[in-house]
């Protein structure tokens, strides 16, 4: 029938978007090349998440802060077409400048209300040197900053864990801690697939039924007994 | 000889492309009445089911919706001894719908609860999808496995009412082809978040717009599940629905707008959202049966704000009629905005329905109770609406 009604159909759209710390400090002990590492190993698990769900339409963006911040993905790109640039690390840690940005994309146009949760993801090992809180609120001041999913991944010891929790927003919610890089590209892994598979689903739910956040984030990979209680392994090195 | 309706009405619905990958029901539900589907009076009603882990019987939840929504408003138009006073219309529908929808709906989950407890598969399902805490949530407050929303449109011979709680969209087409919203979109309902039911004063949440046919009737109304919406690119492309439709029907038929419907609907879920989908039409006789080719497109209706036709949200007891000289083909209910205090609440919402059980709401002649029900309280609610002014915003727990 030639004649359906209406104008042209469309999958909602999913914004997944890196939120990468490139200070000066992610440069020692491998940090900046153990996440390079990781996104791309996540990136094929990240693309099959999203081929097994037509109806939600995966895009990808990333944006770094070490002096500033700036986008290192600024098109939001379709995930089949995601592909990931190595990150240089240099500088200090404007977290807060790269929240202001990511605010101003999360503004309704060019948002459109129709879209499916976005998924931020803040990974840092260190302390803001910006005002964090500024650019948190106004992340926060945006009705699809309120409504992402926030996840944040702390690198080694030094990261600023009150800061992170903070971004989240939700005390059920705690940052990932990864010392060494077989748990970041755990963690990575994990917010690209099952994060990801949870933020697609369009199942509605109650105001009600929601005390925490509008998408069910799924439990976290198991690590060692280590890495559970924050306890130092002898296989952590940051 | 039976004259021929003004009115008619067709509806389907769908179950959604994602709903049948991960082997779920359809939620929605979809009801007219008469089953002649032939009017005035009309009534035409849509429910949504959630369909988060926690809604595991919202499929339940949104056909209790409809039943209870269909009923109220159709009673409405039968028990009222003077539907020409649209004042006392208004009234009524603000001070009382809402509270009565939601003591329906809650009677009849409650009595499936009763009739069917939860089982343990199903709660064990919903403590494997989303952990303990989902689980001791549910406990707490049953209800929410049944969480739905709801659509309702009554077309009678003197006014349209047009009642929504939570997401969902009812647009209405002019004979021209111009397409507006009756109710304004709830800038809070985004990100699979919405108003339902199920929450604790889902009352507050019910939004009516009421319109005396002074000034003309639309062509067309339709009413679909947010699924149908999420499915097109933006909103326009969505509005494009509702005059796409009526020029179909007015070039080619009813019939074939009707036998088709399933179809279409199948493909704007498996291209676009993947939900559920539920679509209802009213139309008028005549303008379908109008020369085609003179109407405008919905484009050209697209930037046309919904502040043309203002809407409120009605809290119970607070809404009252707009004042007598305004009244015109716009006539709507307006909110004070104000709150009555929970005990006063809930003395006169006992009253209410004490009153109502006693008289029985299914049977015909005793409908005439409901429409008697307006007189009794007004003053007191007047009262209300006045001592509190201050806004009111509902809770979202």
């Amino acid at each position: 029938m030639s004649k359906r009604p209406g104008g042209e159909l469309a999958t909602r759209p999913l914004h997944f978007i890196w939120i990468t710390d490139c200070s000066g400090s992610m440069k020692t002990d491998g940090k900046i090349q153990a996440l390079n590492v990781a996104i791309h190993e996540a990136i094929p698990h990240m693309q099959k998440v999203g081929a097994e769900n037509p109806n939600a339409q995966v895009l990808v963006r990333a944006i770094k802060f070490s002096n500033g911040a700036q986008w290192h993905i600024s098109q939001p790109t379709p995930v089949e077409d995601f592909k990931w640039e190595d990150l240089q690390a240099d500088g200090v840690t404007d977290m807060g400048k790269a929240l202001s940005m990511v605010a101003e994309q999360l503004k309704i146009p060019p948002m459109t209300d129709r879209a499916l949760p976005p998924v931020l993801v803040l990974i840092s090992d260190g302390q803001p040197t910006d005002s964090f809180e500024s650019g948190l609120k106004e992340l926060m001041d945006q009705p699809w900053g309120k409504k992402a999913v926030r996840i944040a991944i702390a690198i080694g010891s030094d990261a600023d864990y009150d800061v992170l929790q903070q971004f989240i927003g939700h005390v059920e919610i705690k940052p990932l801690q990864a010392n060494n890089p077989e748990s970041l590209v755990n963690y990575i892994k994990w917010v690209s697939t099952a994060v990801l598979k949870s933020a697609s689903s369009p199942a509605s739910q109650s105001a009600a039924s929601a005390p925490t956040t509008n998408v069910p984030v799924p439990a976290v990979p198991t690590l060692t007994p280590a890495d559970d209680d924050g306890l130092v392994s002898a296989d952590d090195v940051w | 000889m039976i004259p021929e309706p003004l009115w008619q009405v067709i509806g389907q619905s769908v179950r959604g492309a994602s709903h049948v990958r991960a082997d779920l029901p359809n939620q929605d539900a979809i009801s007219w009445r008469p089953s002649s589907r032939g009017g005035p009076p009309l009534v035409l009603v849509l429910s949504d089911g959630h369909g988060s882990a926690k809604s595991f019987r919202s499929d339940r939840g949104s056909r209790f919706a409809v039943t209870a929504a269909a009923d109220l408003l159709q009673e409405l138009v039968s028990g009222l001894p003077d539907p020409q006073n649209l004042s006392v219309v208004k009234r009524f529908a603000g001070e009382r719908l809402p509270d009565e929808l939601v003591r329906r709906w809650r009677s009849a989950v409650d009595g499936d609860l009763a009739e069917h407890p939860f089982t343990e598969p199903e709660l064990a399902k919903l403590t494997q999808q989303r952990g303990e805490p989902s689980r001791k949530g549910v406990a707490k407050n049953p209800r929410l496995a049944y969480g739905a929303t709801v659509l309702g449109v009554l077309v009678t011979q003197d006014f349209l009412l047009f009642l929504q709680l939570g997401d969902g969209d009812i647009l209405v087409v002019a004979d021209d082809g111009l397409v507006t919203r009756p109710l304004a979109r709830d800038a809070r309902l985004m990100a699979n978040e919405t108003t339902s039911l199920c929450m604790s004063e889902a009352w507050r949440e019910v939004r009516l717009r009421f319109q005396a046919n002074y000034g003309g009737l639309p062509a067309l109304i339709m009413a679909a599940t947010d699924g149908y919406a999420n499915s097109f690119v933006n909103d326009d492309a969505f509005r494009k629905v509702g005059s796409d439709i009526l020029a179909i029907m007015r070039e080619d038929g009813v019939q074939l707008v009707e036998e088709n419907l399933l179809n279409w609907l199948d493909e704007a879920s498996a291209t676009g959202s993947g939900d559920d989908i539920s679509l209802g039409i009213l139309y008028r006789v005549d303008a379908i049966q109008a020369q085609p080719g003179s109407g405008a497109s919905s484009e050209d209706s697209g930037g046309l704000p919904d502040a043309e036709f203002p809407t409120s949200p009605v809290s119970p007891g607070v809404a009252h009629a707009v004042p007598e000289g305004t009244h015109g083909s716009d006539a709507q209910l307006a909110s004070e905005g104000g709150r009555r205090d929970a005990a006063e609440d809930s003395e006169m919402g006992s009253r209410f329905i004490a009153r109502f059980k006693h008289e029985g709401p299914s049977e015909p002649s005793k409908r005439v109770r409901l429409a008697d029900a307006i007189g009794g309280d007004r003053e007191e609610a007047d009262d209300a609406a006045s001592a509190d002014a201050s806004p009111d915003v509902a809770p979202r727990d």
